[in-house]
Protein backbone atom coordinates (compact mmCIF):
# COMPACT_ATOMS: atom_id res chain seq x y z
CA UNK A 1 0.00 0.00 0.00
CA UNK A 2 1.33 3.22 -0.83
CA UNK A 3 2.26 5.80 2.01
CA UNK A 4 -0.47 8.34 2.56
CA UNK A 5 0.93 11.62 2.05
CA UNK A 6 1.64 14.63 4.42
CA UNK A 7 -0.29 17.92 3.64
CA UNK A 8 1.72 20.60 2.70
CA UNK A 9 1.05 22.76 4.85
CA UNK A 10 0.36 21.23 8.34
CA UNK A 11 1.51 17.81 9.50
CA UNK A 12 -2.07 16.13 8.41
CA UNK A 13 -3.04 13.42 6.14
CA UNK A 14 -3.43 15.01 2.78
CA UNK A 15 -6.82 14.00 1.17
CA UNK A 16 -7.19 17.09 -1.47
CA UNK A 17 -4.61 16.09 -4.34
CA UNK A 18 -4.56 18.74 -7.15
CA UNK A 19 -3.32 18.54 -10.11
CA UNK A 20 -2.49 22.14 -12.50
CA UNK A 21 -1.05 23.01 -15.24
CA UNK A 22 0.33 25.93 -15.82
CA UNK A 23 2.28 27.51 -18.62
CA UNK A 24 3.04 23.70 -20.31
CA UNK A 25 4.43 22.76 -16.30
CA UNK A 26 2.50 20.24 -14.42
CA UNK A 27 2.39 20.82 -10.59
CA UNK A 28 1.07 18.54 -7.81
CA UNK A 29 -0.36 19.84 -4.57
CA UNK A 30 -1.73 18.13 -1.66
CA UNK A 31 -3.14 19.43 1.45
CA UNK A 32 -5.35 18.31 4.05
CA UNK A 33 -9.27 19.27 4.01
CA UNK A 34 -8.58 21.82 6.52
CA UNK A 35 -5.87 23.91 4.22
CA UNK A 36 -7.72 23.26 1.25
CA UNK A 37 -10.83 24.85 2.55
CA UNK A 38 -8.87 27.58 3.61
CA UNK A 39 -8.03 28.06 0.40
CA UNK A 40 -4.06 26.67 0.12
CA UNK A 41 -2.40 29.94 1.19
CA UNK A 42 -2.31 32.27 -1.17
CA UNK A 43 -2.92 30.30 -4.58
CA UNK A 44 -5.75 31.75 -6.15
CA UNK A 45 -6.01 28.69 -8.37
CA UNK A 46 -6.01 25.94 -5.87
CA UNK A 47 -8.44 27.66 -3.75
CA UNK A 48 -11.05 27.93 -6.33
CA UNK A 49 -10.02 24.00 -7.04
CA UNK A 50 -10.91 23.08 -3.46
CA UNK A 51 -13.58 24.78 -3.32
CA UNK A 52 -14.98 22.44 -6.28
CA UNK A 53 -13.29 19.72 -4.52
CA UNK A 54 -15.49 20.20 -1.31
CA UNK A 55 -18.32 21.96 -3.16
CA UNK A 56 -18.49 18.42 -4.85
CA UNK A 57 -18.86 16.30 -1.47
CA UNK A 58 -21.23 19.42 0.29
CA UNK A 59 -24.32 16.71 -0.25
CA UNK A 60 -24.72 14.18 2.31
CA UNK A 61 -25.17 10.81 0.53
CA UNK A 62 -26.47 9.11 3.68
CA UNK A 63 -28.54 10.85 6.55
CA UNK A 64 -30.02 8.97 9.58
CA UNK A 65 -33.74 8.61 9.37
CA UNK A 66 -33.71 8.83 13.42
CA UNK A 67 -30.95 11.37 14.62
CA UNK A 68 -30.43 13.02 10.89
CA UNK A 69 -26.61 12.70 11.50
CA UNK A 70 -25.07 12.41 7.99
CA UNK A 71 -21.90 11.33 6.16
CA UNK A 72 -20.32 14.50 5.84
CA UNK A 73 -20.36 14.96 9.91
CA UNK A 74 -18.32 11.18 10.38
CA UNK A 75 -16.09 12.37 8.06
CA UNK A 76 -15.49 15.46 9.97
CA UNK A 77 -15.85 13.72 13.42
CA UNK A 78 -15.01 9.70 12.92
CA UNK A 79 -17.69 8.64 15.25
CA UNK A 80 -21.57 8.15 14.60
CA UNK A 81 -24.80 10.21 15.40
CA UNK A 82 -26.77 7.18 17.56
CA UNK A 83 -27.40 3.89 17.89
CA UNK A 84 -29.34 3.95 14.84
CA UNK A 85 -27.07 5.27 12.50
CA UNK A 86 -25.01 1.98 12.56
CA UNK A 87 -27.48 -0.02 10.43
CA UNK A 88 -27.51 3.20 8.25
CA UNK A 89 -23.67 3.53 7.77
CA UNK A 90 -22.68 -0.44 8.22
CA UNK A 91 -22.33 -0.76 4.55
CA UNK A 92 -20.23 2.41 4.20
CA UNK A 93 -18.56 1.80 7.24
CA UNK A 94 -17.73 -2.00 5.83
CA UNK A 95 -14.12 -1.08 4.39
CA UNK A 96 -13.39 1.00 7.60
CA UNK A 97 -14.33 -1.56 10.09
CA UNK A 98 -12.99 -4.48 8.12
CA UNK A 99 -9.77 -2.59 8.77
CA UNK A 100 -9.73 -1.19 11.88
CA UNK A 101 -11.73 -4.66 13.62
CA UNK A 102 -10.44 -7.40 10.90
CA UNK A 103 -14.03 -9.40 11.60
CA UNK A 104 -17.90 -8.18 11.39
CA UNK A 105 -20.00 -10.54 13.74
CA UNK A 106 -19.56 -9.43 17.53
CA UNK A 107 -18.70 -12.51 20.06
CA UNK A 108 -19.12 -11.96 23.52
CA UNK A 109 -21.45 -10.60 26.24
CA UNK A 110 -24.83 -8.78 25.95
CA UNK A 111 -26.59 -6.94 27.91
CA UNK A 112 -28.70 -8.51 30.66
CA UNK A 113 -31.82 -10.48 29.54
CA UNK A 114 -30.90 -9.99 25.91
CA UNK A 115 -30.26 -13.26 23.90
CA UNK A 116 -27.52 -12.52 21.65
CA UNK A 117 -29.42 -14.90 18.54
CA UNK A 118 -26.56 -13.42 16.14
CA UNK A 119 -23.75 -15.30 18.33
CA UNK A 120 -25.67 -18.24 18.73
CA UNK A 121 -26.08 -18.94 15.05
CA UNK A 122 -22.72 -17.86 14.27
CA UNK A 123 -21.55 -20.46 16.68
CA UNK A 124 -23.50 -22.72 15.40
CA UNK A 125 -21.78 -22.48 12.08
CA UNK A 126 -18.35 -22.36 13.38
CA UNK A 127 -19.77 -25.64 15.60
CA UNK A 128 -20.84 -27.43 12.27
CA UNK A 129 -17.74 -26.97 10.57
CA UNK A 130 -15.66 -28.11 13.47
CA UNK A 131 -17.69 -31.25 14.12
CA UNK A 132 -17.50 -32.14 10.17
CA UNK A 133 -13.20 -31.14 10.80
CA UNK A 134 -13.68 -34.31 13.70
CA UNK A 135 -15.51 -36.71 11.82
CA UNK A 136 -13.07 -36.27 9.12
CA UNK A 137 -10.50 -37.00 11.72
CA UNK A 138 -12.12 -39.74 12.98
CA UNK A 139 -11.94 -37.49 16.29
CA UNK A 140 -15.04 -39.50 17.78
CA UNK A 141 -15.05 -37.77 21.06
CA UNK A 142 -14.83 -34.73 19.94
CA UNK A 143 -17.32 -34.57 17.39
CA UNK A 144 -20.08 -36.31 20.02
CA UNK A 145 -19.46 -33.38 21.90
CA UNK A 146 -19.44 -30.78 19.55
CA UNK A 147 -22.93 -33.08 18.68
CA UNK A 148 -24.26 -32.33 21.90
CA UNK A 149 -23.41 -28.73 21.65
CA UNK A 150 -25.16 -28.15 17.99
CA UNK A 151 -28.63 -29.78 19.35
CA UNK A 152 -28.24 -27.58 22.77
CA UNK A 153 -27.74 -24.24 20.54
CA UNK A 154 -30.82 -25.62 18.20
CA UNK A 155 -33.37 -25.29 20.88
CA UNK A 156 -31.83 -22.13 21.46
CA UNK A 157 -32.29 -20.28 18.37
CA UNK A 158 -35.89 -19.37 18.05
CA UNK A 159 -36.86 -20.04 14.41
CA UNK A 160 -37.90 -17.06 11.90
CA UNK B 1 -14.82 19.49 48.03
CA UNK B 2 -14.60 16.45 46.91
CA UNK B 3 -11.37 16.38 44.51
CA UNK B 4 -9.58 17.61 47.76
CA UNK B 5 -10.74 14.34 49.23
CA UNK B 6 -10.12 12.39 46.48
CA UNK B 7 -6.24 13.67 46.94
CA UNK B 8 -6.40 13.62 50.42
CA UNK B 9 -7.45 10.04 50.17
CA UNK B 10 -5.25 6.63 50.79
CA UNK B 11 -5.77 4.53 47.82
CA UNK B 12 -4.65 1.64 45.63
CA UNK B 13 -2.40 3.16 43.70
CA UNK B 14 -0.70 5.31 45.75
CA UNK B 15 -0.77 4.05 49.04
CA UNK B 16 -2.23 0.38 49.17
CA UNK B 17 1.55 -0.84 50.02
CA UNK B 18 0.83 -5.28 49.12
CA UNK B 19 -0.36 -4.45 46.02
CA UNK B 20 2.62 -2.77 44.60
CA UNK B 21 4.31 -4.82 41.98
CA UNK B 22 7.59 -4.75 40.64
CA UNK B 23 7.21 -4.32 36.31
CA UNK B 24 3.04 -4.08 36.50
CA UNK B 25 1.79 -0.78 38.16
CA UNK B 26 -1.63 -1.21 37.29
CA UNK B 27 -4.47 -2.50 35.39
CA UNK B 28 -7.47 -1.47 33.58
CA UNK B 29 -10.53 -2.29 32.40
CA UNK B 30 -12.89 0.12 30.49
CA UNK B 31 -16.40 -0.68 28.97
CA UNK B 32 -18.21 1.82 26.51
CA UNK B 33 -22.20 1.68 26.32
CA UNK B 34 -24.45 3.63 25.51
CA UNK B 35 -28.40 4.08 25.99
CA UNK B 36 -30.76 2.84 23.51
CA UNK B 37 -33.08 5.93 21.89
CA UNK B 38 -30.83 8.47 22.28
CA UNK B 39 -28.25 10.25 20.11
CA UNK B 40 -24.64 9.72 21.34
CA UNK B 41 -23.05 12.36 23.64
CA UNK B 42 -20.92 14.15 21.01
CA UNK B 43 -24.31 14.76 18.20
CA UNK B 44 -26.84 15.38 21.10
CA UNK B 45 -28.69 18.47 22.09
CA UNK B 46 -27.82 19.46 25.66
CA UNK B 47 -31.34 18.90 26.75
CA UNK B 48 -30.62 15.51 25.21
CA UNK B 49 -27.17 15.83 26.90
CA UNK B 50 -28.77 16.47 30.14
CA UNK B 51 -31.41 13.49 29.94
CA UNK B 52 -29.09 11.34 29.28
CA UNK B 53 -26.46 12.16 32.40
CA UNK B 54 -30.23 12.11 34.72
CA UNK B 55 -31.01 8.55 33.55
CA UNK B 56 -27.13 6.94 34.10
CA UNK B 57 -26.78 9.15 37.39
CA UNK B 58 -29.82 7.66 39.10
CA UNK B 59 -29.03 4.13 38.00
CA UNK B 60 -25.70 4.79 39.27
CA UNK B 61 -26.97 6.02 42.53
CA UNK B 62 -28.16 2.92 43.24
CA UNK B 63 -25.45 0.72 42.86
CA UNK B 64 -23.72 -0.25 46.40
CA UNK B 65 -20.25 -0.17 45.25
CA UNK B 66 -20.72 4.00 44.63
CA UNK B 67 -22.51 4.23 47.96
CA UNK B 68 -20.88 7.63 49.89
CA UNK B 69 -18.56 8.29 46.43
CA UNK B 70 -18.26 11.04 44.27
CA UNK B 71 -20.68 12.26 42.06
CA UNK B 72 -18.88 14.99 40.38
CA UNK B 73 -20.53 16.94 37.37
CA UNK B 74 -17.40 18.80 35.45
CA UNK B 75 -19.08 22.26 35.06
CA UNK B 76 -18.86 22.90 38.70
CA UNK B 77 -14.96 22.17 38.94
CA UNK B 78 -12.07 24.71 38.99
CA UNK B 79 -9.99 23.66 35.32
CA UNK B 80 -7.20 22.60 38.62
CA UNK B 81 -9.70 19.76 39.97
CA UNK B 82 -10.86 18.34 36.55
CA UNK B 83 -6.63 18.47 35.51
CA UNK B 84 -6.17 16.56 38.64
CA UNK B 85 -8.74 13.88 37.93
CA UNK B 86 -7.11 12.96 34.43
CA UNK B 87 -3.93 13.21 36.28
CA UNK B 88 -5.31 10.41 38.25
CA UNK B 89 -6.53 8.35 35.15
CA UNK B 90 -10.21 8.78 36.52
CA UNK B 91 -11.37 10.82 33.89
CA UNK B 92 -10.45 11.08 30.44
CA UNK B 93 -8.98 14.43 29.12
CA UNK B 94 -11.79 14.68 26.61
CA UNK B 95 -14.64 14.12 29.37
CA UNK B 96 -12.33 16.99 31.57
CA UNK B 97 -11.97 19.48 28.77
CA UNK B 98 -16.04 19.06 27.45
CA UNK B 99 -17.80 20.43 30.81
CA UNK B 100 -20.96 18.81 30.17
CA UNK B 101 -19.75 15.71 31.10
CA UNK B 102 -19.84 14.17 34.32
CA UNK B 103 -18.30 11.52 36.69
CA UNK B 104 -18.88 8.94 39.10
CA UNK B 105 -16.06 7.69 41.20
CA UNK B 106 -16.26 4.69 44.04
CA UNK B 107 -15.23 5.80 47.48
CA UNK B 108 -11.78 3.71 47.20
CA UNK B 109 -11.08 4.90 43.58
CA UNK B 110 -10.92 1.54 41.78
CA UNK B 111 -14.15 2.56 39.92
CA UNK B 112 -16.02 5.48 38.05
CA UNK B 113 -17.82 5.77 35.50
CA UNK B 114 -17.74 8.70 32.87
CA UNK B 115 -20.71 10.12 31.78
CA UNK B 116 -21.17 11.92 28.54
CA UNK B 117 -17.66 11.74 27.22
CA UNK B 118 -17.95 10.10 23.71
CA UNK B 119 -19.71 7.29 24.54
CA UNK B 120 -22.76 8.13 27.26
CA UNK B 121 -21.04 5.74 29.79
CA UNK B 122 -17.27 4.72 30.24
CA UNK B 123 -17.40 2.13 32.62
CA UNK B 124 -13.83 2.31 34.27
CA UNK B 125 -12.54 -0.45 36.66
CA UNK B 126 -8.69 -0.06 37.85
CA UNK B 127 -6.25 -2.09 40.73
CA UNK B 128 -2.82 -1.77 42.07
CA UNK B 129 -0.36 -4.17 39.99
CA UNK B 130 -1.20 -7.14 37.62
CA UNK B 131 -5.45 -8.12 38.56
CA UNK B 132 -6.33 -8.49 35.27
CA UNK B 133 -9.17 -11.39 36.80
CA UNK B 134 -10.32 -9.49 39.70
CA UNK B 135 -10.57 -5.93 38.04
CA UNK B 136 -12.48 -7.76 34.98
CA UNK B 137 -14.81 -9.54 37.54
CA UNK B 138 -15.62 -5.96 39.27
CA UNK B 139 -16.67 -4.29 35.60
CA UNK B 140 -18.48 -6.98 34.46
CA UNK B 141 -20.61 -7.04 38.12
CA UNK B 142 -21.14 -3.62 37.17
CA UNK B 143 -22.13 -3.30 33.73
CA UNK B 144 -24.38 -6.08 34.59
CA UNK B 145 -26.19 -4.20 37.13
CA UNK B 146 -26.21 -0.93 35.08
CA UNK B 147 -27.86 -2.63 31.99
CA UNK B 148 -30.57 -4.37 34.54
CA UNK B 149 -31.95 -0.77 35.11
CA UNK B 150 -31.11 1.33 31.86
CA UNK B 151 -31.71 0.07 28.08
CA UNK B 152 -28.48 -0.38 26.79
CA UNK B 153 -27.97 -0.24 22.90
CA UNK B 154 -27.01 -3.30 21.41
CA UNK B 155 -27.24 -5.29 17.97
CA UNK B 156 -27.04 -8.64 17.45
CA UNK B 157 -24.57 -8.34 14.90
CA UNK B 158 -22.28 -5.42 15.91
CA UNK B 159 -22.65 -6.08 19.74
CA UNK B 160 -22.32 -3.15 21.78
CA UNK B 161 -23.07 0.30 19.45
CA UNK B 162 -20.66 2.86 19.96
CA UNK B 163 -20.13 6.41 18.64
CA UNK B 164 -16.72 5.08 17.22
CA UNK B 165 -15.90 2.44 15.26
CA UNK B 166 -12.86 1.37 16.74
CA UNK B 167 -15.22 0.65 19.94
CA UNK B 168 -18.01 -1.14 18.71
CA UNK B 169 -18.58 -4.89 19.73
CA UNK B 170 -17.59 -5.57 23.41
CA UNK B 171 -17.10 -2.04 24.23
CA UNK B 172 -13.94 -3.08 25.96
CA UNK B 173 -10.15 -1.85 26.61
CA UNK B 174 -8.34 -3.71 29.06
CA UNK B 175 -4.93 -2.29 29.65
CA UNK B 176 -1.87 -2.58 31.75
CA UNK B 177 0.97 0.37 32.90
CA UNK B 178 3.79 -1.63 32.64
CA UNK B 179 7.49 -0.10 33.55
CA UNK B 180 10.05 -0.78 30.97
CA UNK B 181 13.68 0.87 31.92
CA UNK B 182 15.26 -2.03 30.97
CA UNK B 183 14.06 -2.49 27.78
CA UNK B 184 14.37 1.11 27.25
CA UNK B 185 17.60 1.13 28.68
CA UNK B 186 18.66 -1.61 26.06
CA UNK B 187 16.80 0.20 22.99
CA UNK B 188 14.31 -2.49 22.83
CA UNK B 189 11.21 -0.59 23.14
CA UNK B 190 10.93 0.05 19.05
CA UNK B 191 11.04 -3.74 18.39
CA UNK B 192 8.69 -4.72 21.15
CA UNK B 193 5.92 -2.08 20.56
CA UNK B 194 6.33 -3.26 16.68
CA UNK B 195 5.82 -7.04 17.74
CA UNK B 196 2.81 -5.74 20.27
CA UNK B 197 1.08 -3.24 17.29
CA UNK B 198 1.10 -6.73 14.79
CA UNK B 199 -0.58 -8.68 17.35
CA UNK B 200 -3.63 -5.80 17.92
CA UNK B 201 -1.88 -4.54 20.64
CA UNK B 202 -1.46 -0.39 21.05
CA UNK B 203 1.68 0.91 23.20
CA UNK B 204 0.73 4.08 24.46
CA UNK B 205 2.31 6.63 26.83
CA UNK B 206 1.69 6.93 30.87
CA UNK B 207 -1.37 9.08 30.19
CA UNK B 208 -2.53 7.77 26.94
CA UNK B 209 -3.58 8.56 23.71
CA UNK B 210 -0.45 10.85 22.21
CA UNK B 211 1.54 11.67 25.30
CA UNK B 212 4.90 10.76 26.06
CA UNK B 213 6.40 7.67 28.17
CA UNK B 214 7.83 9.48 31.01
CA UNK B 215 9.31 7.43 33.45
CA UNK B 216 9.29 4.77 31.39
CA UNK B 217 5.96 3.88 31.87
CA UNK B 218 3.81 2.58 28.85
CA UNK B 219 0.00 1.62 28.36
CA UNK B 220 -0.54 -1.55 26.63
CA UNK B 221 -4.07 -2.15 25.58
CA UNK B 222 -6.11 -4.53 22.94
CA UNK B 223 -7.18 -2.46 19.46
CA UNK B 224 -9.74 -4.97 18.33
CA UNK B 225 -13.40 -4.56 20.21
CA UNK B 226 -15.40 -6.56 17.39
CA UNK B 227 -15.09 -10.28 16.06
CA UNK B 228 -13.05 -11.19 19.35
CA UNK B 229 -15.01 -12.26 23.01
CA UNK B 230 -13.91 -10.10 26.19
CA UNK B 231 -12.16 -13.83 27.22
CA UNK B 232 -9.86 -14.21 23.77
CA UNK B 233 -9.53 -10.14 24.50
CA UNK B 234 -8.46 -10.79 28.14
CA UNK B 235 -6.10 -13.99 27.31
CA UNK B 236 -4.21 -11.93 24.59
CA UNK B 237 -3.03 -9.17 27.03
CA UNK B 238 -2.47 -11.66 29.50
CA UNK B 239 -0.13 -13.42 27.36
CA UNK B 240 1.61 -10.41 25.98
CA UNK B 241 1.74 -9.14 29.78
CA UNK B 242 3.59 -12.16 30.73
CA UNK B 243 5.98 -12.13 27.90
CA UNK B 244 6.74 -8.28 28.04
CA UNK B 245 7.46 -8.98 31.95
CA UNK B 246 9.99 -11.87 31.20
CA UNK B 247 11.80 -9.54 28.71
CA UNK B 248 11.91 -6.67 30.66
CA UNK B 249 13.50 -9.13 33.39
CA UNK B 250 15.97 -10.00 31.32
CA UNK B 251 16.66 -6.99 29.90
CA UNK B 252 17.34 -5.32 33.56
CA UNK B 253 19.36 -8.60 34.62
CA UNK B 254 21.64 -8.55 30.87
CA UNK B 255 22.02 -4.75 31.96
CA UNK B 256 23.21 -5.14 35.48
CA UNK B 257 25.59 -7.99 34.47
CA UNK B 258 27.16 -5.99 31.66
CA UNK B 259 27.23 -2.45 32.92
CA UNK B 260 28.35 -3.84 36.67
CA UNK B 261 29.37 -0.81 38.38
CA UNK B 262 27.88 1.67 35.49
CA UNK B 263 24.20 0.39 36.58
CA UNK B 264 24.61 1.01 40.05
CA UNK B 265 26.11 4.25 39.73
CA UNK B 266 22.92 5.10 37.45
CA UNK B 267 21.03 4.45 40.46
CA UNK B 268 22.86 5.79 42.70
CA UNK B 269 23.77 9.06 40.86
CA UNK B 270 19.64 9.54 40.28
CA UNK B 271 19.18 9.16 44.28
CA UNK B 272 21.70 11.41 44.70
CA UNK B 273 19.95 14.08 42.90
CA UNK B 274 16.86 13.73 43.97
CA UNK B 275 17.73 13.78 46.92
CA UNK B 276 19.75 17.10 46.85
CA UNK B 277 17.97 18.89 43.69
CA UNK B 278 15.93 22.25 44.12
CA UNK B 279 14.08 22.50 41.36
CA UNK B 280 12.94 19.09 39.59
CA UNK B 281 10.94 19.11 36.45
CA UNK B 282 8.23 16.15 35.90
CA UNK B 283 10.20 14.76 33.45
CA UNK B 284 13.20 14.57 35.00
CA UNK B 285 11.49 13.56 38.32
CA UNK B 286 9.93 10.91 36.24
CA UNK B 287 12.57 9.41 34.62
CA UNK B 288 15.14 9.50 37.96
CA UNK B 289 12.48 8.05 40.25
CA UNK B 290 11.73 5.36 37.24
CA UNK B 291 15.72 4.49 37.87
CA UNK B 292 14.62 4.24 41.87
CA UNK B 293 11.51 2.11 41.02
CA UNK B 294 13.67 -0.31 39.16
CA UNK B 295 16.68 0.12 42.09
CA UNK B 296 13.33 -1.39 44.70
CA UNK B 297 12.55 -4.47 42.16
CA UNK B 298 16.09 -5.52 42.07
CA UNK B 299 17.11 -5.52 45.64
CA UNK B 300 19.33 -1.83 44.84
CA UNK B 301 16.83 -0.64 47.77
CA UNK B 302 14.22 -2.13 50.00
CA UNK B 303 11.65 -3.18 48.32
CA UNK B 304 9.14 -1.83 50.84
CA UNK B 305 9.88 1.92 49.26
CA UNK B 306 8.11 0.64 46.11
CA UNK B 307 4.95 2.30 47.06
CA UNK B 308 6.32 5.49 48.02
CA UNK B 309 7.95 6.11 44.85
CA UNK B 310 4.92 5.55 42.87
CA UNK B 311 3.17 8.31 45.09
CA UNK B 312 5.99 10.53 44.25
CA UNK B 313 4.47 9.78 40.56
CA UNK B 314 1.61 10.65 40.83
CA UNK B 315 1.91 13.21 42.97
CA UNK B 316 4.43 15.26 41.35
CA UNK B 317 2.06 16.22 38.03
CA UNK B 318 1.78 19.48 38.09
CA UNK B 319 -1.77 19.45 38.11
CA UNK B 320 -1.67 17.16 41.85
CA UNK B 321 1.10 19.92 42.87
CA UNK B 322 -1.26 22.97 42.18
CA UNK B 323 -4.08 21.45 44.03
CA UNK B 324 -1.97 20.80 46.98
CA UNK B 325 -0.69 24.63 46.93
CA UNK B 326 -4.33 25.50 46.63
CA UNK B 327 -3.42 27.57 43.78
CA UNK B 328 -1.84 27.41 40.04
CA UNK B 329 1.50 28.33 40.56
CA UNK B 330 4.35 29.34 37.39
CA UNK B 331 6.72 26.17 36.11
CA UNK B 332 9.73 27.07 38.62
CA UNK B 333 7.63 27.21 41.44
CA UNK B 334 6.12 23.92 41.04
CA UNK B 335 9.99 22.20 39.92
CA UNK B 336 10.77 23.84 43.39
CA UNK B 337 7.78 22.39 45.29
CA UNK B 338 8.04 19.08 43.32
CA UNK B 339 11.86 18.80 44.52
CA UNK B 340 11.18 19.92 48.32
CA UNK B 341 8.12 17.09 48.73
CA UNK B 342 11.36 14.32 46.80
CA UNK B 343 14.00 15.60 48.75
CA UNK B 344 11.78 14.91 52.09
CA UNK B 345 10.35 11.94 51.34
CA UNK B 346 13.61 10.31 50.38
CA UNK B 347 15.47 11.84 53.35
CA UNK B 348 15.26 8.31 55.05
CA UNK B 349 16.24 6.03 52.31
CA UNK B 350 19.19 3.98 52.42
CA UNK B 351 22.28 3.94 49.88
CA UNK B 352 21.75 2.07 46.77
CA UNK B 353 23.61 -1.50 46.81
CA UNK B 354 24.35 -3.61 43.87
CA UNK B 355 21.30 -5.71 42.67
CA UNK B 356 21.13 -8.93 44.23
CA UNK B 357 19.25 -10.46 40.99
Amino acid sequence: MSKSLQCQLCDAVATVHLTQIVQGKVHKVHYCEACASKGGATDAAVFQLAEAVTAATTQPTITCPTCRFNDLEFRRTGRLGCPDCWPVFLEALQELLVKVQHRLQHVGRAPVGTLAVGQLRHRLHEAKTEMEMAIAHEDYESAARLRDEIAQLLTQIPES
Amino acid sequence: MTVQDILAAENELTHLLGAQQAIVLSTRIRLARNLEGYPFPGWAKPAQRQEIAQKCWEALEKLPRFKKGHFLKMNELSDMDRAVLVERHLVSKELASGKSGAAVISRDQTCSVMINEEDHLRIQVVKAGWHLRGTWNIAEQLDDALSASLKIAFSDQLGYLTACPTNVGTGLRASAMVHLPGLCLGRQMEKVTRALNQDGLAVRGWLGEGTEAAGNIFQISNQQTLGLSEEAILKRLGGWIKVLVEQEWNARRKLAEEEGARFVDRLARSLGILRHAHLLTSAESMNMLSHLRMACDMGCLPEANRHLIDRLMIEGQPAHIQARQGKECESEKRDSIRANAVREALATFPEVVPPTL
